[in-house]
């Protein structure tokens, strides 16, 4: 097993003091806990982190482990020495997370942790809730649907082993699904060690960004290129909704950036439906030839307008 | 289906059941504003699935950083706040790359 040293986690020299120590352990905590942080190994590093703190907060703990320290940090594996494994429990209810090696000296109730969740270690408690995203199509939010979810799962076999299994279900996600929002599954996360029940799944709902729609709240907002003549005389043009294509007038004299409201046909929320925008961007054709250049500078001619005039006031 | 209308909602009693949280603390989480059920009192409060994941995330924090419960309820806020910044950054992002031509 691989040996671990607990003053490199908390980033600190051999002989720091316990107030050192412990700064430097809540500046990790904070930084890496994995409900604030974004890091991709928050959580193996708040939990490699709360290990070396247990040992090194406390002055028996630490004595040991220095002396496991002085023989076992040479080498990449470690040994551990005979006897070492003090005041364990088998373990069998524990589900608590530290490593090998810190159970190698201390054994699995080495923890001197306050107790937290309600029946954190009673032996019947529930199995682990599982959370896994749920990618969903904005197309999909806007009627039930039901959809097939894959995800992993720790599962213990008949010879009391922890494995990891793929489970499939059928779930039904509800119209107006919206980013974020969670949908839980009752008794579909982990299994209990007891007798407990199992845990549950918690889907978290994840939009998938659209080629052709934005969303803002509950509008959906999809740039529309027009061209420039189209801009200036107006025009009658088919513009992609989430649920088929909708004629649209774009008014004479069009500017870019110009939103256009296509009422009812945005995202649906539980107070009805949003919108959809049409914003206008100007877009010039690729190529050009003689006859419309010339065409262009007749228009320049005529035209006499400044675009920047609000530059020269 | 796995799922139906009547797991989204949850009374007291159930949020406790299914966060695995004792009673004062889901009372602590509801009296500092961190999760906010509809009804008055405990009997009649009504829970959501997402008040779950918060309350969860409240305990966890309070229990591994230390931070009191007025403390949490301003860190939750703050990470509420910085994760519907990150969004709209995102999707503002993606707006304008639609207009910019390169």
């Amino acid at each position: 097993m691989e040996f671990k040293d607990y003053y490199k986690i908390l980033d600190v020299d051999p002989d720091a003091d316990n107030k050192t120590i412990k700064t430097a352990y809540r500046k990790l905590a904070r930084k890496y806990h994995p409900d604030v942080s974004d890091h991709h190994d928050a959580e193996e590093k708040f939990k490699e982190a709360g290990e070396a703190y247990e040992v090194l907060k406390n002055t028996k703990k630490r004595a040991e482990y220095d002396e496991i320290r002085e023989y076992g940090s040479h080498g990449q594996h470690f040994q551990p020495p005979p006897g070492s494994q003090s005041s364990g429990h088998s373990g069998e209810h524990y589900q608590g997370n530290f490593s090998d090696f810190f159970s190698s000296m201390f054994g699995n109730s080495g923890r001197d942790e306050a107790q937290g969740f309600r029946s954190e270690y009673a032996f019947n408690q529930k199995g682990q809730d599982i959370e896994t995203d749920m990618p969903i199509f904005l197309e999909d939010t806007l009627s039930d649907v039901s959809k097939t979810i894959s995800y992993r799962l720790p599962n213990r076999d008949s010879n009391g082993r922890i494995t990891e299994i793929n489970k499939t279900l059928n779930v039904k996600i509800p119209a107006g699904a919206d980013d974020g929002e969670r949908i839980r599954l009752k008794g579909q996360g982990a299994q209990s060690i007891g007798d407990g029940p199992n845990g549950d799944l918690y889907l978290r709902i994840r939009l998938v960004p659209h080629p052709l729609f934005d969303v803002e709240a509950h509008n959906l907002i999809i740039t529309t290129p027009i061209a420039p003549w189209e801009a200036a005389l107006g025009a009658k043009i088919q513009i992609p909704t989430l649920s088929g294509k909708i004629n649209v007038l774009i008014p004479a004299n069009s500017q870019t950036g110009q939103r256009l409201r296509i009422k009812g046909k945005g995202l649906v929320r539980k107070d009805g439906h949003g919108d959809l925008y049409a914003v206008l961007k100007i877009v010039m054709p690729d190529t050009s030839n003689d006859e419309i250049t010339q065409q262009w500078e007749q228009l320049a001619a005529k035209a006499a307008f400044d675009p920047r005039a609000e530059w020269s006031k | 289906m796995m799922n139906d209308l009547k797991h989204y909602y949850f009374s007291f009693e159930e949020l406790c059941d299914v966060a695995e949280l004792s009673s004062h603390i889901i009372i602590e989480i509801v009296e500092h504003g961190i999760i906010e059920p509809d009804g008055a009192d405990p009997e009649n409060w009504i829970f959501s699935t997402q008040m779950v994941t918060v309350a969860k995330k409240a305990y966890r924090l309070h229990r591994d950083l230390n931070i009191d419960w007025q403390g949490i309820a301003l860190t939750i806020n703050l990470l509420d706040e910085l994760e519907q910044l990150k969004l709209e950054n995102k999707q503002l992002r993606r707006r304008l790359d639609r207009f910019i031509t390169d």
